[in-house]
């Protein structure tokens, strides 16, 4: 059982109080990201670093917005979400790349992810596979109107979220085209390894979650066009930026 | 084509937006909206009529209780020529704030059902399609509804997860209950994983008539009738509201 006042204590790992983040955070993996979030905000200021959590909290055109990287994979996103969700963030938005797996994709086109594959181990801990990793419609639809907003190319549905890299990738062991070839015929847009789990836990709480993935080249012809990128990321975190200002502006902030 | 087997339809039968009661009787009762509709079908419990709504084409099929019969009229449907699939029903309300007789939209499914595990790995999630999802939402609240706006848990057996039901279904509802499941139906994860393995679209509304907290509650059966006629209401609305947007 935790303790009461879970909600005032520093939080362990992102070792950060109440107050430190604002209601929106955008939760990158790479902690290198964190530094593409501070050069877009108005000002800005670093608040935490521990472990691979980095935290910046700051504001564009007037609304504060939060950026925490929470690492590769469900098991520290889980504990990242956890704790942000303590400290009193309300909307946690997933901003990360992926291995696009739909022939369509284009390098540069934006994922949105309405919900997720539950292909990892850690959701299961809290609730049963039987529970669906939906994001919250509101946040998609933020992250819609962001990209519109920002003439970006997008897609949105379901993607696969699972622990294993070196199973599921250009460079995995074994014929991975095998493995990924079901979720393909599913309508699976792309593989990546965090969303399923913020999905179920902010669900689970009342909290709204959503993913904003960049993609690159479909993982069958990854040389097939140019990929910039650094700069596709930069484009993905100016949405995320976007949606946290429109979901202000909704009243859900 | 020959019509199919078992909802005995052929392409033109149905309009791109199919609503899908599990009730029979539902049917006709959600035609008689219609601006106008005319008697297409009935095989087993497979009856479908269908009309037009505000310049639209649409249909009524009912599916019968469940994920088995539902998943044949999905399958069957989509051969004909639906797209837009919207179930109209009832279910059991699992939180304290959900009252007898409000209307629930379903942002996803919990997959307690049987038939989406035989299609579909259970990691593969049962989630709405945003679309239909949005125009139920905008078209109740264009009806000065308030919809309570969430996940939804379908299952098979009703005589252990009901009020009903001969077992402790409260001991079997407490993770749903603490992970904001609004309630409990039969249909909606298996019509959720099947219009997204399909690339159709799929949404839910439903009106509760029993309580798993208050076991003791009744709704009259006037209320339940204004609430399925509210519901196929916003149902008809949304529907309008795709035709112009997918």
């Amino acid at each position: 059982m935790a303790s009461q006042d879970i909600h005032s204590e520093r939080q362990h790992h992102i070792d950060m109080v109440m107050g430190d983040v604002a209601p929106t955070v955008l939760i990158p993996g790479d902690p290198g990201r964190v530094e593409v979030f501070a050069s877009l905000m108005d000002e800005v200021k670093k608040v935490a670093e521990k472990r691979e959590y980095i935290t910046y909290t700051g504001k564009k055109d007037g609304v504060p917005i939060s950026c925490t990287s929470t690492g590769l994979g469900t098991p520290p996103t889980a504990i990242g979400v956890e704790e942000l969700i303590r400290i009193g963030a309300k909307n946690i938005i997933r901003i990360g790349t992926c291995g696009a797996i739909q022939d369509f994709l284009k390098p540069g086109d934006m994922i949105i992810a309405t919900g997720a594959v539950r292909g990892e181990h850690t959701s299961e801990e809290f609730i049963s596979m039987e529970y669906p990793a939906v994001a919250d419609y509101r946040v998609v639809r933020a992250l819609i109107d962001a990209c519109k907003q920002l003439g970006l190319p997008y897609h949105v549905g379901i993607i696969r979220t699972h622990d294993a890299y070196y199973m599921e990738s250009p460079q995995a062991h074994g014929d991975f085209f095998a493995r990924i070839r079901p979720w393909q015929d599913l309508g699976v847009l792309a593989l990546e390894n965090e969303s399923s789990a913020l999905f179920t836990i902010c669900s689970m709480q009342g909290i709204r979650a959503g993913t904003i993935l960049a993609s690159g080249n479909p993982i069958y012809t990854p040389n097939a066009d140019d990929c910039d990128w650094d700069g596709n990321i930069r484009k993905m975190v100016q949405a995320g930026i976007e949606a946290a200002k429109l979901l202000h502006a909704r009243g859900l902030a | 084509m020959e019509k199919q087997h078992h909802i005995h339809l052929v392409p033109g039968d149905v309009g791109e937006t199919v609503f899908l009661p599990g009730d029979v009787s539902r049917a006709k009762i959600i035609a008689d909206h219609f601006d106008e509709a005319r008697f297409v079908a009935k095989n087993r419990q497979y009856i479908t009529y269908t009309g037009s709504y505000k310049g639209i084409k649409v249909s009524v099929t009912s599916t019968g209780i469940g994920g088995p019969a539902l998943s044949i009229a999905v399958e069957e449907l989509i051969k004909v020529g639906a797209k837009n699939f919207i179930r109209i029903g009832t279910c059991g309300a699992l939180q304290k704030y959900v009252n007898l007789g409000d209307i629930i939209i379903a942002t996803a499914g919990v997959r307690g059902d049987g038939t989406s595990r035989e299609y579909f790995p259970l990691e593969y999630p049962a989630v709405a399609d945003l679309f239909v999802l949005e125009a139920l939402v905008e078209s109740a609240a264009e009806r000065g509804v308030k919809p309570h706006v969430g996940i939804v848990r379908g299952h098979d057996a009703f005589y252990v997860e009901s009020i009903l039901a001969n077992v402790d279904y409260l001991e079997r509802d407490k993770p749903w209950i603490e992970s904001n499941v609004l309630s409990v139906e039969n249909e909606t994860p298996t019509l959720f994983t099947l219009t997204t393995a399909r690339r159709c679209r799929g949404g839910t509304i439903l009106t509760p008539v029993g309580h798993h907290l208050f076991p003791d509650r009744t709704i009259p059966d006037e209320d339940v009738k204004k609430a399925i006629a509210l519901e196929t209401q916003i149902a008809l609305d949304a529907a309008v509201k795709l035709a112009g947007k997918v």
